[in-house]
């Protein structure tokens, strides 16, 4: 059976460290944390803007959030090809079919999860909480700061969410990174190149171990969240 | 620190949920702004942080800059970690020395009575341990300005009576100015220095709360202190809490009798004056009958007319 032999392939791959899939691995993990990690760095703090402060368009801004938290991800990809292809306004920049060019992409996918899941977090907190760090004197950093170990909880859930949309998302991948082999395949795009071969087993080994990829790392931010709980 | 509030508006949905033209809080002095629930009072004190958004002045010996507060909200709220930690943030934020923390922490920890609790987290006290370690955290900080809101919400009991005790020592120690938030006028009686009574959004006293207690200046006021207000010709009475006594006397009121019964150990006799519930004591004479109606009195010190109320 396909499905079965694909698992025992998986195993099998990982058992003797095969290069290409390692490669692959590597280099899913490096795009998709370094889009994790960007999309943290600018979307944690605009979700604490959104929480703790009242201004006009904050709600038009939560809506395009929430809205952007469904977008396809092969949407996405195609608005950045279209920016950075040779004749688009980003041409210049020569990123197309790169692995930065897959990092931008995912940044904007991941990025409407990150904030919203942050914005909750935050939200969850007691007002007086924020009220009080401000009349104690800590400043705007050292309150994102601190607030953010009480609403870690909800950030983790933000890490996870935003992590698992983009490893394995295959649109955006795709169709900004090219599938090239050594510089812009990751494990959905290998995955849509075994099936399209015909190797559905390769196809299945490589989804095993995208599955495995994403258990990790949920056991990992799992065990830091509820730690001390 | 003397705090200065002038023309202080604050709007909520189309609604003044706060108007003070001016009000002064006197440096060094325990202030208990007092008014029944939805009067203004927390948001007052918010305004006074600058946590509010609000039309108006806020000034601290005459300049708009804050200077460090220090302040307890009502509901208690704490970071993780212990007790200890969360006074040691607070002094650190303050900017007080590593060394200094410690001998702060001791000395509020003792005057609220929670130095069993500091290495206990936070987020495992009872209500009232929250309250007590809130109220010691803002009084470590010995800031030029601290600012309680209900400071003895949820304690109760032996517990109430010490904390009422140990707290004016403990405000004089930290010689700031305290602004004080309540609802309760026995409370208020007992911190005060001076008394700001808030009665919907606006201030309807301000003074030393000795002066005001003894001699409310509106009958509003008089009311919400607990005293009798009863409709007169063209005005009000207002007479002070257990002021009332059975016979006659300097102020008489006529008392339609419905029972007698014995209040904080003496005889006491409840009925209507003018249709207000009303309490007079008792003293010597023997109790009336229900449905009688006896002569009731009080001296004139503490009794208030206020024409033209209603």
């Amino acid at each position: 059976m396909t499905l079965w032999d694909g698992v025992v392939d998986a195993f099998r791959l990982l058992g003797r460290g095969d290069p290409y899939l390692l490669d692959v691995v590597r280099r899913t993990v490096l795009v998709s944390g370094a889009a994790t990690v960007l999309a943290l760095v600018g979307g944690v703090p605009l979700g604490y803007l959104l929480a703790r402060t009242r201004w006009p368009g904050r709600a038009l801004i939560l809506a395009a959030v929430h809205t952007g938290m469904g977008l396809p991800p092969v949407i996405v990809g195609l608005v950045f090809y279209l920016l950075l292809a040779r004749s688009g306004p980003l041409g210049r920049l020569e990123l197309l079919y790169t692995p930065q060019a897959m990092v931008a992409a995912q940044v904007a996918i991941a990025a409407p999860l990150v904030v919203s899941f942050a914005a909750a977090a935050f939200q969850s907190l007691p007002d007086e909480l924020g009220d009080l760090l401000h009349v104690l004197g800590a400043g705007r950093m050292r309150r994102l700061w601190l607030l953010a170990r009480e609403a870690r909880l909800g950030l983790l859930a933000a890490v996870m969410a935003g992590f698992g949309a983009i490893v394995s998302e295959v649109g955006a991948a795709l169709t900004v990174g090219g599938n090239l082999d050594g510089s812009t395949r990751v494990l959905t795009t290998a995955i849509v190149l075994e099936a399209s071969r015909g190797e559905y087993a390769r196809a299945i080994a490589f989804g095993t171990v995208l599955l495995l990829l994403v258990l990790g790392t949920n056991l990992i931010l799992t065990a830091a969240q509820q730690r001390g709980r | 620190m003397r705090v200065e509030i002038a023309d202080l508006e604050v709007v909520r949905a189309g609604r003044t949920v706060l108007a003070l033209e001016r009000l002064v809080i006197g440096s060094g002095r325990v202030t208990v702004v007092l008014g029944p629930n939805g009067a203004g009072k927390t948001t007052l004190l918010r305004a006074v942080a600058g946590l509010e958004r609000c039309r108006g002045s806020v000034t601290f010996d005459g300049r708009p800059v804050r200077p460090r507060l220090a302040v307890a909200f009502q509901r208690p709220v704490f970071l993780r970690g212990t007790v200890r930690a969360n006074l040691a943030l607070a002094l650190e934020l303050a900017g007080i020395s590593p060394a200094d923390r410690e001998a702060r922490i001791a000395e509020a920890a003792g005057v609220l009575g929670i130095t069993a609790l500091l290495e206990r987290p936070a987020s495992r006290l009872s209500a009232g341990e929250a309250q007590r370690a809130n109220l010691a955290r803002a009084l470590a900080l010995r800031a030029p300005v601290t600012l309680l809101d209900e400071p003895l919400a949820g304690i109760d009991g032996p517990a109430r009576r010490e904390l009422l005790g140990a707290l004016p020592a403990a405000f004089r120690a930290g010689g700031g100015t305290v602004i004080a938030v309540t609802h309760d006028p026995a409370e208020a009686a007992l911190l005060a220095d001076d008394l700001v009574v808030l009665l919907d959004g606006r201030v309807h006293a301000a003074g030393p709360a000795a002066e005001i207690l003894s001699a409310p200046p509106d009958a509003e006021t008089a009311s919400f202190l607990g005293w009798d207000t009863i409709p007169g010709e063209g005005g009000v009475w207002a007479i002070a809490p257990g002021a009332l006594r059975v016979g006659r006397g300097e102020v008489a009121f006529s008392l339609a009798v419905e029972r007698a019964t014995v209040v904080g150990g003496s005889p006491v006799v409840l009925g209507r004056i003018a249709g207000v519930p009303c309490l007079a004591r008792l003293g010597e004479a023997p109790p009336p009958a229900p449905g009688e109606t006896v002569s009731v009195s009080a001296p004139r010190s503490a009794v208030r007319w206020f024409p033209g109320s209603r």
